[in-house]
């Protein structure tokens, strides 16, 4: 099970705690958008190769 | 197999609005689930009390965190921790709208 | 190999990253479909909603939501067919038909 994070805003302390949960025991990786020019290239690449993506809020 | 679809609602501008989107995906023949937190629906219109019967008569279920939901509309009380670790069994994970600005 | 991709869009703050990944994935060879509701549906007045509808393979909208939000059903926004003014069963088409899965 590969997944995804993807983080719209900056977490707060209950995203990060459900982060936590979910991806206990799983590949995990983390995309930040809330920045000024997030590279949308690596993250479509990213999406394609997760099993699951999380676009939290 | 039909998915399990959960919708994380975190905000009341846009609670009702989920819990619509959550019974739309029961109807399409999926497990859906909406997870109301940190946040106090208000008064119940029949369309809205009906949808969350709706979502129920077809196994689905609308959890809460907030005492007051259970209170006042019947919802199901459910803690974070418990919030993740169903997570972790659905195919669709929709952190639905934008975060409330704080808790209230 | 690029992969379908669906995108579910339930904020009106989001409007660069959609525009931004649908480039992205269309630039890879990706099917992509894009389904407003609720509050997002505010992203049809958008300047550049027009480029978007003619970037992806499938665009739509929740039509109750663009009716909640004050818009006559007759104004179809730049770029929709009328029968694109839908229902949820367009994230359910998403969910079902498309390979990765995104909420914005």
């Amino acid at each position: 099970m590969k997944l995804l994070h993807v983080y719209r805003s900056e977490a707060n302390d209950d995203v990060k705690k459900l982060v936590e949960i979910v991806s206990e025991g799983r590949e995990c990786q983390s995309f930040n958008l809330n920045v000024e020019s997030p590279d949308y290239d690596k993250l479509v690449d990213m999406v394609f190769t997760a099993d699951q993506t999380i676009c939290w809020w | 197999m039909s998915k399990k679809v959960g919708f994380m609602l975190v905000n009341k501008e846009y609670t009702l609005d989920g819990i619509r989107s959550t019974l739309g995906l029961a109807v399409e023949n999926m497990f859906s689930y909406a997870y109301v937190m940190y946040n106090e629906l208000p008064e119940l219109s029949d369309y809205h009390r009906e949808n969350i019967d709706w979502v129920r008569d077809m196994e689905g279920e609308v959890y809460t965190t907030e005492d007051a939901n259970v209170e006042k509309h019947g919802l199901t009380k459910i803690t974070l921790e418990e919030i993740g670790k169903q997570l972790r069994d659905l195919d669709i994970i929709v952190p639905y709208g934008i975060m409330r600005s704080d808790k209230s | 190999m690029a992969k379908s991709l669906g995108i579910f869009v339930t904020s009106p703050q989001n409007m660069r990253h959609i525009m931004g990944i649908c480039k992205a994935a269309k630039a890879k060879g990706s099917k992509v479909k894009v389904f407003f509701s609720w509050y997002s549906v505010h992203l049809t007045k958008c300047p550049n909603f027009l480029e978007l509808s003619k970037l992806v393979d499938d665009i739509s909208i929740c039509v109750d939501s663009y009716k909640n939000a004050g818009y006559d059903p007759a104004d179809i926004p730049p770029g929709l067919e009328a029968k694109k003014m839908a229902t949820q069963a367009q994230h359910g088409e998403i969910i079902e038909d498309y390979e990765c899965y995104l909420t914005l």
